[in-house]
């Protein structure tokens, strides 16, 4: 999982050549450990995801600030449990439809991948209770309804024909609450109601 | 499998308000209570209905009545999550008298580790220790019984 520990810069030291050291503790270890990328680094982020890459364990970060001969203290995270806390992308959304319906395939998302050879997994086999919450906006009425889903499709039947629909959808895993990311929305149209056209010749 | 699940969402819920203030006032970073359990997470569902019993119980006896050393907003949120627990026992009782939830080897010692690593710190640290990790034993919990249900 993607863990990325950012901080502020010191007060009243904007502009200054200020850089950053960072360290990481795992929880139950003995010591704190240097974070290799992140030493003397002038940006006010460090990326470790390789270093907290089980997400079965548990985390600290601390960092400090360093200005010409001067060093700050450590400013230290709060305890941080990715299995819990990790904000989990979106999943991946196909649509279709036909006159009053509207079919939705789901495909869950995948846990983020530190290089390209690593292998495929998805957060469904992390989170056997992931569910989604998918919001479908209707243009012609303007009005949005929620569904929960724990299926990767569903058909949402006696649509309006001829009829903008924009949906996006949001994972969801029980228990606390964590941020979420909802998917790009995307918009299609029913068709028109042939059986209209017909009698209207 | 017993029992079928358990529902773990209040406990979640109550455990996300007082957990870094919990955790803040546990020191003792490089020693851990729960850490076992994640190593333990291949068991037989039997297995599982023992090691689910067995740490409800410690929870229950050990660690929740330490509760009124605590903070208020801590001590409240301690409170709640008893009453979950005594309700998640009450779910379990039933699967051991019908001796659907005997104890392995592997659990028993998992369990005791778990026992003894409490009886290793000071028994206010140890407490604070466990409630701080009341994440470890949620994250069990959701993995062992919605594993199976949402495969089968």
């Amino acid at each position: 999982m993607k863990n990325v520990l950012q901080w502020n810069p010191p007060e009243g030291l904007t502009g200054f050549a200020v850089s950053y050291t960072v360290q990481y503790f795992i929880y139950g270890q003995k010591k704190w450990l240097e974070a290799s990328e992140c030493r003397k680094i002038n940006r006010t982020y460090c990326d470790l995801s390789a270093e907290t890459s089980d997400y079965e364990q548990q985390y600290y970060g601390k960092v400090k600030a360093i200005w010409k001969t001067n060093c700050s203290k450590w400013t230290e995270t709060r305890r941080f449990y990715p299995y819990l806390e990790t904000q989990i992308g979106p999943p991946a959304v196909a649509l279709s439809t036909d006159e009053k319906s509207l079919s939705i395939v789901l495909t869950a998302p995948e846990k983020w991948k530190r290089s390209s050879e690593e292998g495929f997994v998805s957060m469904q086999e992390i989170y056997p209770t992931l569910k989604y919450t998918v919001s479908v906006y209707n243009a012609k009425s303007n009005r949005t309804w929620l569904q929960y889903e724990t299926n990767h499709s569903l058909v949402l039947s006696w649509l309006q024909p001829d009829t903008l629909y924009c949906v996006h959808v949001e994972s969801l895993v029980p228990g606390p609450p964590r941020q979420g990311q909802p998917s790009e929305k995307q918009c299609v149209s029913t068709l028109k109601d042939r059986t209209l056209e017909l009698k209207i010749k | 499998r017993c029992p079928s699940s358990m529902d773990m969402n209040p406990v979640k819920q109550s455990f996300q308000e007082i957990k870094d203030a919990v955790q803040v006032n546990d020191t003792f970073k490089n020693v851990t209570i729960l850490s076992n359990l994640h190593s333990v997470k291949v068991l037989s569902p039997l297995d599982t209905c023992c090691m689910t019993r067995k740490l409800l119980e410690f929870y229950v006896k050990r660690v929740f009545k330490y509760r009124e050393e605590l903070s208020l907003h801590i001590s409240r949120g301690v409170s709640s999550i008893s009453n979950s627990f005594l309700t998640l026992q009450r779910t379990v009782q039933p699967c051991k008298e019908k001796s659907l939830c005997p104890c392995s080897e592997a659990a028993t010692n998992a369990t005791r580790t778990i026992n003894n690593n409490y009886d290793q710190l000071e028994v206010g640290s140890a407490a604070i220790k466990s409630l701080g990790e009341l994440g470890v034993f949620i994250a069990w919990i959701d993995k062992n019984y919605h594993q199976e249900t949402s495969t089968a």
